[in-house]
This record gives C-alpha cells, structure tokens and sequence, in this order.
C-alpha cells in the first residue's frame, strides 16, 4: 500500500514540474510573440499568428509519430499500455491539428483575401485530420478490448506511414499556382530574422511542454477507467 | 476587421482551445478519481465485514 | 509455394463463382457508376464549365464510389453466410485470404471500369481509343491502390456494427494520393500528354500500392484474429 503512496507522490511531483515548466515557457511565448519580435515588413501583425500555427503543425505530426509508434509496440507486445499511448496521443494529435486549421484561415484571410486556399500544408492538415479523426471514430465504434486496440493500430500505422505520400501529391497537385514568395501560411520566406527564429523555438518548446502535460493528464485518466473497471469486475467475480 | 482583430481572434481560438480542452481533462480525470476512491472504500467495508 | 498459391485462387475461384451466379455485386456496381456521372453532370454548369475538364474527375468519383460498394458488398457477403468463419477456421493463411479477397476485389474493379469507358467516351465526348493502352495502365496503377488498402479496411470494417459507413470514413482520406494522382495523370493523357512525362505520379501510386500492400501483409493476422 505504501509503494502505490510513494509512486503517486513522485507522479504528482513530476506533475507540478511539468506545469510549471509549461506554464513558464507560455509566459516566455507570449512576451516573444507580442513584446519581443518585430512587425514583419510586408504581412504586418497577422503574421504572428505564425508563431502557434506552426509549432501547432509540429506537435501534431510528432503526436501522429507517437500513434504510429506506440501501434506498431502494441501490435507486437500486445500491452494496453501502447494502446492507451495511442489513443491519448491520437487524441491530442487531432486537437493540435484542429489549432492548425483554424489558425490556417484566420492566418490566410486578411493576406490572400479568402478563408480556405488549397494550399498544401493546409490541404495536408485537412487530409491527416480526416484520418485521425476516423481513428477515434473507429475507437468509439468498437467495445473495449484487444479488437479496439488492434484495429486502431492499423489505421494508426497506415495513417502516418501515408504522410509523406500525401505531402508530395498534394504539394504537385498545387505546383501550378504561383507561391506568394513571403512568409505565408505555407513556408518559411527568404529570409526570416533571428528573432523571429528564436521566437518561434520558444513557441515550439512551450507547445512541446503542453503535448507532454496532456499526454500525462489523459493517459491517467485511461489508467484510472481501467483500474475502475477491474476493480468491478473482480468484486463482482468474487461475490 | 483589422489585423489586430485577426490576430486577437487567432489568440483568442487557440487559448480557449487549450485551456478548455485541458480543463475537460482535469475535470474528467478529478471524477475518475473520486469514483476509485468511492470504490475502493465500499470494498474495503465489504471485506471488513 | 504452390499450396500457397493454390489458397489464393482457391477464394477467388469461389468469388467469382458466386458472381457468376448472381451478377448482383456486378450489376449494382455498374449502375450506380452510371448514376454517380450522371448526379455531377448535373450538378454542374455545363454553360461556364468545360465538361472536358471535370471528365477525368468525375469518372474517379464513380470509380470511388462504385469500388467502395464493391468492397462494402465483398465482406458483407462473406460474414452474412458465415464464410469468413469458415475461412478463418481452415488451416489457410491470412496472407493468402487477403490476397484472394483483393485480388477478386480488383478484378471486379477493373471489369466494371473498362465497362465504364465506353460510357465516359461517350457522356463528356473524349477520345479514348489514341491513349487507351495508357489510359488502362493508370487506371489499373490506382485502382491496385485502392484495392490493396480497401480490402484491408473492409476486413476491418466487417466486423463493427457501422461497417458501412466507416469504410468510407476510414479509407476516402488515407486514398487522397491516389485520386489525386489518378485524376491529374488521366486529364493531361486526355489532353495528350505522354504517359513517359508523368513519370513522377506513376512512381508515387506505385510507392503508395507497394507501401500499402506491405502493411497489409503485416497486419492482415492482427485483423482476421479469432
């Protein structure tokens, strides 16, 4: 009984570093974003939306990297662990892709004039939240158990194995449109200022602390449900 | 709309993002919490009798 | 080896067999091909849109839409008479249900396109018979991928409640590739491009069919678990 205290006294103090760490590197974002880094010339202030629609981008692609890994552990342990990996990185991978399409328009609008350009970053981020999405959906369709898990591990591999594909045929699908040559939504400009560079490492790294602490918070959660559930079924058993 | 108020709505959309998803987690997981307790109590009373 | 193949052709022997018989997956496919032009066609402003440029589009639509019937029906059947069971319990290999399973998949597939043609040639007025040989090689490339990831999916599918409608759902996104691919190579062949200029898209259908064919393999045995 006293290994289970001392364990959650260590999970609650890495708990309380973890959040102040995030909260710290939120704090250092946000005076990067509004006090420290300069105008962009030719975009002006909407450009600094930047600073969240890409670390947002990043974070998703590397939550869909965890997916794929913890799948392909699970597949071959066989260990609810890797699933409830999956599923919570899933999850928060689909929550950081949703910050980028909205991000996206918002970012777009007053720059080209309309809400939705089917570029390719955000044609890609629409491609992969789709798939995503129907990785949860699949999950919520099927009952508790290892054919939860085992299905949601082959859409998790299939699904980040084909990023890169869809990269490159969406990017030649929209080859023949002219790329607005500045910082836009879709890439980086010429030449991007060392604040500006710092600025968005700083954003990257509280985005990579968020990830984390929402990692732990939902894998808990899941932990929890589990332990909930076993505890009932033995009770019941035993009675 | 200006582009501080683009900016502000970007702001806006991704914090309320953040914070409410979080907060949802919090809460789900405090919930889960209070369940086990509850459980692991009740047996305890039970194996006590 | 031979076993192995024999198991293959074994399943698609029995797949077309019960077609033959029946005709209803065939029929139901070709049809609703036929009515999916028909609802674009339309759907569009045929004043302000040049029917030439959405052709190649909307036949991949109906090649989708079809093939996602076809693969629907495939596994449905299969559980509705308790073949899948029956298939698991026999010493076969997964490996080799799921190659039977795509492979008649595919041919379903191809016939039903090739029927289609003459219909296109017709509805949008293109000239097909100048690039056929070229225009059969692309369809075949991407409709291989459609297939190969279908058919995994499907199995996947056929045992959740929703199965219908999740198949679609889980495949459409992971097929963007292709479609893309398949489309953009099948209006520049129309408009007379060579297909040795559009090597790169042929190499990136391939390396999705490869990619995914490999997948399937590999995971096929996690799916079809009893």
């Amino acid at each position: 009984m006293s290994e289970e205290l001392e364990e959650k006294e260590e999970d609650s103090e890495i708990n309380w570093i973890l959040w102040g760490l995030t909260v710290l590197a939120f704090s250092a974002t946000v005076y990067a974003i509004f006090v420290y880094v300069p105008t962009e010339k030719q975009e002006g202030l909407v450009q600094r939306i930047m600073y969240y629609h890409i670390p947002s981008a990043w974070l998703s692609f590397f939550a869909f990297f965890i997916v794929f890994l913890s799948s392909i552990l699970y597949l071959w342990k066989r260990e609810r662990e890797w699933d409830i990996y999956a599923q919570s990185s899933a999850e928060i991978g689909v929550v950081f892709c949703s910050l980028v399409l909205i991000t996206g328009p918002i970012w777009a609008k007053p720059i080209w004039g309309t809400w939705w350009v089917w570029d390719a970053r955000l044609t890609s981020t629409l491609v992969l939240w789709l798939i995503y999405v129907a990785y949860i959906m699949l999950r919520l369709q099927s009952d508790a158990g290892s054919m939860r898990a085992r299905y949601s591990a082959v859409i998790g591999i299939a699904g980040f194995l084909n990023i890169p594909i869809i990269h490159f045929s969406v990017l030649w699908w929209r080859t023949f449109h002219p790329k607005p040559k500045m910082i836009t939504p879709e890439g980086f400009g010429a030449g991007m200022d060392d604040s500006m560079v710092m600025t968005l490492m700083i954003s990257l790294g509280a985005f990579t602390l968020l990830y984390f602490l929402l990692m732990g918070q939902r894998v808990r959660i899941e932990k929890m449900k589990d332990e909930i559930d076993q505890i009932k079924k033995e009770r019941f058993y035993s009675n | 709309m200006g582009q501080l108020g683009y900016l502000f709505a970007a702001n806006a959309f991704v914090w309320a993002g953040i914070l409410i998803y979080i907060v949802s987690l919090m809460k789900r997981n405090q919930a889960l919490r209070r369940d086990l307790e509850l459980l692991k109590e009740t047996l305890e009373k039970d194996s006590d009798r | 080896m031979k076993a192995y193949l024999a198991q293959i052709g074994t399943i698609i022997w029995k797949d077309v067999l019960s077609e033959l018989k029946t005709k209803e997956l065939f029929a139901s496919m070709f049809i609703f091909a036929v009515l999916s032009i028909l609802i674009f066609i339309f759907s569009i402003n045929l004043s302000i849109v040049n029917a030439n440029d959405v052709g190649p589009g909307v036949l991949w639509v109906a090649f989708i839409f079809s093939g996602t019937l076809g693969l629907n029906r495939s596994f449905t059947l299969e559980k509705e008479n308790g073949c899948l069971q029956g298939m698991m319990l026999s010493p076969v290999d997964r490996t080799a249900i799921y190659f039977g399973k795509m492979i008649s998949n595919l041919l379903f597939l191809s016939i039903m396109e090739v029927l289609i043609l003459p219909v296109f040639m017709i509805f949008f007025n293109v000239d097909i018979i100048s690039v056929l040989f070229s225009l059969l090689l692309v369809i075949f490339l991407g409709s291989i991928g459609f297939c190969v990831l279908g058919t995994l999916l499907s199995s996947l599918a056929s045992n959740l409640k929703t199965r219908e409608i999740m198949l679609p759902i889980l495949l459409y996104p992971l097929v963007t590739p292709v479609v893309i691919g398949s489309v953009n190579m099948t209006s520049r062949l129309l408009a007379g491009e060579k297909l040795a200029d559009m090597t790169k898209w042929i190499g990136l259908i391939s390396c999705f069919d490869i990619v995914f064919l490999a997948v399937s393999i590999m995971t096929i045995d996690h799916i079809l678990e009893e």
